[in-house]
């Protein structure tokens, strides 16, 4: 009976390792295939022409850089703007808490199609339609939606007599954040500098509907390859999507459970 | 001398917090406000004022019934069938083997993979010239690949669904997993000496305690995939079109009498997601 539960538990276990990494394994034979005709199993032969041509073609490079300047910029003002709402939400009355955690998930949960049709038009009524600048105002409003959900959760369980002690201790309240609340706080700001990025590094419908097809990121030029049946290449650009995503993936894994809300 | 070692813990935060409580309702409430004035303001002025006219004629379209029960659909099914797999992995791969370990630190990485990547990758495997379609002709199980069932831009939106379950499933099964060692196993091993067999302390102990801390993560999912454009963009069917799929149809329609349409469908959409905002906010524990 033991053993028998134990091969169900290991088969379980490697069906679901094999489901997992089966898309990625897929994404990455794709991107480097050459000639991977029907039927066959596994491409032919290899080649680096889809990523010499991600990395080297001018207008790839333009949306790759486009994407990281929108992600780091989105990650930065939304963690830095979040963290001191967060905690004046933690800190003040229940309704005021309850308040801001519904009008942040508001921003998170809205269709961005919906929300992309009304921001497009405020964007534009600000003579930021089509620009980066205007794309980023509008990536900040899921990414400040999230984060703060991230900074009230933390200071919802925040210990505030550490505070208290600094305060007892003659600390203004300068020396307080510099002293005591920054130090304590590195790694939810970590982690809120990843989500915050992943959330605009895989944005589409905003960037769509913002940047109105003048603002390319990396998303929309994979996007763009797929309908033009170039499966090798939108493969390379789905990985090169997912790499940077990964690789935040060992700070941003621990913000689930510092957040009441999903992690996109 | 002064001994009061208590100083301030309430005057001095709440003074600092509410011109900041303010700024955040400001920040968080423009946004999404222009968002929804924005819509009705496109409804009125694509409906030269006549919104009433437009909303019935929306409300009584078939097609947009048909997407709204697709993106419904959708939804529902790959969210339940995201959260019984991280169900399953919780209670049955809680293990310390190699094995269970390996499995549960691998199920989380699709956790922070763009939805499109996620779409890429489900296209190459499941279209009827993906990877499994190689592999069925390979064995001789079909001749063509247009004997392949037809896994993506499928009605059921089957594709769709898998895209849904491999990106949301590792979310469900880390706040499943945290929950489960945040309450560590007090409950189910006083359930076990009061004579529970195993199944029974999952289905009266475990799992209800499990559903009830993620009732928030799980309303989150939903909403997230019913307003998602990218998943049903690249996977969907193209009949009926999933609901932001047809907003984004409406709007650039040749016929600009059909541009009031997409508004008001917008406006649908968003009543939906706010629906489940507060359905979220009722579920959430506001303490933890």
């Amino acid at each position: 009976m033991m053993r028998r539960d134990g091969l169900l538990r290991t088969t379980l276990g490697v069906t679901l390792m094999l489901v997992i990494v089966a898309p990625l394994l897929m994404l990455i034979a794709t991107s480097v295939s050459h000639a991977w005709f029907y039927p066959r199993v596994a491409p032919a032969s290899i080649d680096a022409v889809a990523w010499v041509e991600l990395l080297a073609a001018g207008a790839h490079r333009d949306a790759l850089v486009n994407s990281l300047v929108l992600g780091i910029s989105t990650a930065v003002v939304a963690t830095a703007l979040a963290l001191p709402l967060g905690r004046a939400a933690a800190l003040g009355p229940r309704v005021a808490r309850r308040a801001i955690a519904l009008l942040a998930f508001a921003a998170v949960a809205l269709p961005p199609v919906a929300l992309g049709v009304g921001l497009q038009l405020s964007v534009l009524s600000l003579g930021l339609g089509g620009t980066l600048a205007g794309v980023l105002l509008s990536h900040l409003v899921p990414a400040l939606g999230y984060l703060t959900l991230v900074f009230l959760g933390v200071f919802t369980r925040w210990d505030r007599r550490v505070d208290e002690a600094a305060a007892t201790l003659g600390a203004n309240g300068i020396a307080r954040w510099r002293l005591v609340l920054l130090p304590l706080l590195r790694r939810p700001i970590a982690e809120a500098l990843a989500l915050g990025f992943l959330v605009s590094w895989a944005q589409v419908a905003l960037t769509l509907l913002v940047g109105g097809g003048a603002v390319r990121t990396l998303p929309l030029d994979v996007l763009a390859m797929l309908q033009a049946g170039q499966d090798q290449r939108a493969a390379a650009g789905a990985l090169a999507l997912t790499i940077p995503a990964l690789i935040v993936l060992g700070v941003s894994r621990s913000a689930a459970r510092n957040t009441p809300a999903v992690v996109a | 001398m002064n001994l009061s070692l208590v100083p301030a813990s309430g005057p001095l935060f709440r003074r600092t917090s509410l011109p900041l409580l303010l700024v955040a309702a400001l920040l968080l409430g423009v946004p999404v406000a222009a968002g929804v004035g924005f819509l009705v303001l496109g409804a009125a002025g694509a409906s030269g004022g006549a919104v009433g006219s437009v909303v019935v004629r929306v409300l009584r379209d078939h097609a947009v019934l048909q997407s709204l029960m697709l993106s419904l659909w959708i939804a529902a099914a790959g969210t339940l069938l995201a959260l019984c797999i991280a169900l399953a992995v919780t209670l049955l791969l809680s293990g310390e083997t190699r094995v269970e370990r390996l499995a549960r630190t691998l199920a989380v990485f699709p956790l922070p993979v763009p939805t499109v990547a996620a779409t890429v990758a489900v296209l190459l495997l499941l279209s009827q010239s993906g990877w499994l379609s190689r592999v069925a002709a390979s064995l001789h199980l079909i001749a063509v690949p247009a004997a392949f069932p037809a896994l993506v831009y499928d009605p059921i939106a089957l594709g769709v669904i898998a895209a849904v379950v491999w990106k949301e499933m590792p979310f469900l099964l880390l706040v499943a997993l945290s929950l489960q060692s945040l309450r560590g196993s007090a409950l189910a091993d006083t359930a076990r000496t009061l004579g529970a067999s195993p199944w029974q302390v999952a289905r009266r102990v475990t799992l209800p305690l499990l559903l009830r801390g993620m009732a928030p993560s799980i309303v989150a999912v939903f909403v997230f995939v019913l307003g998602s454009l990218e998943l049903p963009l690249v996977l969907g069917p193209s009949a009926p079109l999933a609901l932001p799929l047809l907003i984004q149809e409406r709007r650039q329609a040749l016929d600009v009498t059909l541009h009031g349409d997409a508004y008001v469908i917008a406006l649908l959409a968003t009543a939906l997601a706010l629906v489940a905002v507060v359905v979220h906010e009722w579920t959430r524990d506001d303490t933890a």
